[in-house]
C-alpha cells in the first residue's frame, strides 16, 4: 500500500467531488488501484465527467485516440502523471 | 407484392465516407460491399463489433446483401452477448483483428480493382429481416425489436427529410454515438445509404477527439451526439470548426445547454425524438421551439392517456412510453415520461423494478431510487437500512442491475417521508435529499 502524494490527493478529491462518490473517501483511493471495472467501478459516463473536471481544473484535454489513454486512465497515479506532464495550469 | 429496393441509393461519384485511408466514393464502397459479402460465414445472424462507423457500415451492407440479419446488443458486456447468442445460435461475429470476429476491412482497400460491378447490387426485399435491436430492461435481460428492410429504408427517408432539411450540398457527418446503438445506426449507417452524406471514420469520445475529427473533413458538417457528450464538449473550453447542424437524442436536453452548443458551433441544434420501437418520429429546434413536429410519415393518436404512433412502414402500432399532448396536426408537446420509466445512457429501465430489487436486499427496510436533478444523468437512492453501509447496498445491487442504473449517491436515512397512504411525492423526496445528501452539512 503506497500513500498518495499531495498532487494525487488533490486529484482524488476532484474525482470524488465531481462524481459524487459519497461512500469513498478521497484519501482511501489507492494510487495504484484500478479506477474502472473491478477497482473503483467507474464507467464511461464517469470518464466524461472526469475529463471535463480535469480540463477545467488543469487545462488538460484527454484523447481516446492516444494509444496510451487506456494506461493513463488505469490508476490515480497514472492519471496524475499524465496531467502533470501535460498541464499548463498545474503548479509544479 | 414482393417489393424490393436498392441497398445504396446514391450517385456513383458521390462520397459515402471519410475513411481512415481517405475519401471513399459510392462506387468504391459498393464494390467493397460485394466483395465482402462473398467472404461472410454462411449464417443467418451476425454481431457487428466494429466501432469505426465506416467498417460498421461495410459490415452492415455486406451482411444485408447476403440476406443476414444484424443483431444489435444493448451493450458490449460479455454476458449480454452470451445471452443473445444462446437465443440466436445460428450467428457469428464480424469485427477488427483481436475482437475474435471475421475481419472484412481489407475489402475497403481493394475497392479500386476493376471488374466487379459496383452500384449494380441486387435489390433487398422489403420483407427482409435486416436488424434486431435489443433494448435492455433494468435487469439487463434484452428484448428484441425486429427491423425489416422496408421499415429501415422508409424510416431513413423520413429522417433525411427531417434531420438534413435545409442543408445545401453534400453533408459530412461525425457521430459520438457508436453505430451499434440504434441512434447511431439511424444516422451514421443509414443516412449515407439514402442521402448525399459521408460518414467520418472517427467515433469521438473526449472533446479533443471531436476537435480533431472535425478538422479532418470539410464543411458543411453535421454532428450527431447526446446530451451527456454535448455537456462535456460545451464545458471543455475548446473551440471547434463550425458545425452546420447538431443532432441530439436519447435524453432530455436543457435549453441552456442547447444555447451553449449553438454558440460554440455557430450552427443549429435539432433535438430528435424517438424510441427503438418506432425509430425517429419528431424533432424541434431546441432554442426556438417548445413543441415537437411529427414527421409526415407518422401519425399520432392520444387517447385515455396513451400516445400511439402509427406509420405505413411500421409493422405494428407503437405505444410511446411518454406522455404527450397534441397541439395541432403533426405537432405535440412533451409532458413527461410515464413515472415508472427511466432512460440512462440509452438504456431503459423500470423504477418499480429497480426499487423492488433495492427493497429485496436483506437488511434494507425501505428504500427508493429517483433522479435528483432534471438532467437525469444518475439515479440517487435514499435507504433505510440500520445494519448496512452504502457500499454493502451498492455491492448487492451491482450483482442484479446494469451499471448505468446503480444509484449514486446512496444515502442512509432513518425513514422515508411517506404519506399516510404510504406514497412518496417527488417534492418530499427532494426536500429530504437536499438535507441529507453528501456535502449538505447537516447530517441527521
Amino acid at each position: 500500500m503506497s500513500s498518495q502524494t499531495e498532487q494525487e490527493s488533490e486529484l482524488a478529491q476532484l474525482i470524488v467531488e465531481s462524481l459524487n462518490l459519497e461512500d469513498v473517501e478521497a484519501g482511501d483511493i489507492e494510487p495504484e488501484a484500478l479506477l474502472f471495472g473491478d477497482g473503483l467501478g467507474l464507467d464511461s459516463i464517469d470518464a466524461l465527467e472526469i475529463a471535463l473536471a480535469i480540463s477545467q481544473k488543469y487545462g488538460v484535454q484527454l484523447k481516446s485516440e492516444d494509444e496510451h489513454m487506456k494506461e493513463t486512465f488505469r490508476t490515480l497515479r497514472s492519471l496524475n502523471e499524465f496531467i502533470q506532464t501535460n498541464s499548463t495550469l498545474a503548479r509544479a | 407484392m414482393h417489393a424490393a429496393s436498392t441497398l445504396v441509393n446514391r450517385e456513383p461519384d458521390q462520397l459515402i465516407a471519410w475513411a481512415q485511408a481517405g475519401p471513399l466514393s459510392v462506387t468504391q464502397f459498393t464494390r467493397a460491399v460485394r466483395h465482402a459479402a462473398e467472404q461472410l460465414h454462411d449464417r443467418k445472424f451476425v454481431f457487428n463489433l466494429y466501432a469505426n462507423p465506416v467498417d460498421y457500415l461495410l459490415g452492415f451492407c455486406a451482411s444485408t446483401l447476403a440476406g443476414q440479419c444484424t443483431l444489435m446488443p444493448p451493450n458490449r458486456l460479455q454476458k449480454t452477448l452470451d445471452d443473445i447468442r444462446s437465443d440466436y445460435p445460428d450467428s457469428y461475429f464480424l469485427g477488427p483483428e483481436g475482437s475474435g470476429g471475421l475481419d472484412i476491412r481489407d475489402c475497403l482497400t481493394g475497392a479500386d480493382e476493376p471488374g466487379i460491378g459496383g452500384l449494380d447490387l441486387p435489390p433487398i426485399p422489403d420483407t427482409q429481416l435486416t436488424a434486431i435491436a435489443f433494448t435492455s430492461g433494468s435487469t439487463g435481460s434484452p428484448s428484441p425489436n425486429l427491423k425489416y428492410w422496408r421499415t429501415l429504408r422508409e424510416g431513413t427517408l423520413s429522417n433525411v427529410a427531417m434531420m438534413l432539411r435545409g442543408i445545401e450540398g453534400p453533408v459530412n457527418m461525425v457521430s459520438t454515438v457508436p453505430p451499434q446503438h440504434m441512434w447511431g445506426l439511424e444516422n451514421s449507417v443509414l443516412l449515407p445509404l439514402f442521402s448525399d452524406t459521408s460518414i467520418a471514420y472517427q467515433s469521438p469520445f473526449y472533446p479533443q477527439d471531436l476537435k480533431d475529427a472535425l478538422q479532418s473533413f470539410p464543411a458543411p458538417r453535421v454532428l450527431v451526439s447526446t446530451p451527456v457528450h454535448l455537456a462535456t464538449i460545451a464545458g471543455s473550453g475548446l473551440d471547434f470548426e463550425p458545425v452546420k447542424r447538431v443532432l441530439c437524442a436519447t435524453a432530455p436536453l436543457s435549453l441552456s445547454l442547447a444555447t451553449a452548443v449553438e454558440s460554440l458551433f455557430g450552427g443549429e441544434l435539432l433535438e430528435v425524438f424517438g424510441c427503438t420501437e418506432s425509430g425517429i418520429i419528431a424533432s424541434r429546434f431546441r432554442t426556438r421551439e417548445e413543441e415537437w413536429t411529427l414527421a409526415d410519415a407518422f401519425s399520432l393518436d392520444v387517447h385515455s392517456g396513451h400516445s400511439i404512433i402509427s406509420a405505413a412502414h411500421l409493422p405494428d402500432e407503437v405505444r410511446l412510453q411518454d406522455i404527450v399532448e397534441k397541439t395541432a396536426d403533426q405537432r405535440f408537446r412533451w409532458l413527461g415520461r410515464h413515472q415508472d420509466l427511466v432512460n440512462i445512457a440509452g438504456k431503459r429501465g423500470s423504477l418499480v423494478d429497480l426499487n423492488r430489487r433495492l427493497e429485496s436486499i436483506p437488511g434494507v427496510v425501505d428504500g427508493v431510487m429517483f433522479f435528483p436533478t432534471d438532467e437525469h444523468k444518475r439515479l440517487a437512492a435514499l435507504v433505510v437500512a440500520p445494519e448496512l453501509g452504502p457500499a454493502d447496498i451498492r455491492e448487492a445491487l451491482r450483482r442484479q442491475v446494469e451499471p448505468a442504473f446503480l444509484p449514486r449517491p446512496i444515502v442512509k436515512v432513518d425513514h422515508l417521508p411517506r404519506s399516510a397512504t404510504g406514497k412518496l411525492t417527488r417534492k418530499a423526496l427532494l426536500d429530504l435529499f437536499e438535507r441529507v445528501k453528501p456535502g449538505a452539512g447537516a447530517l441527521p
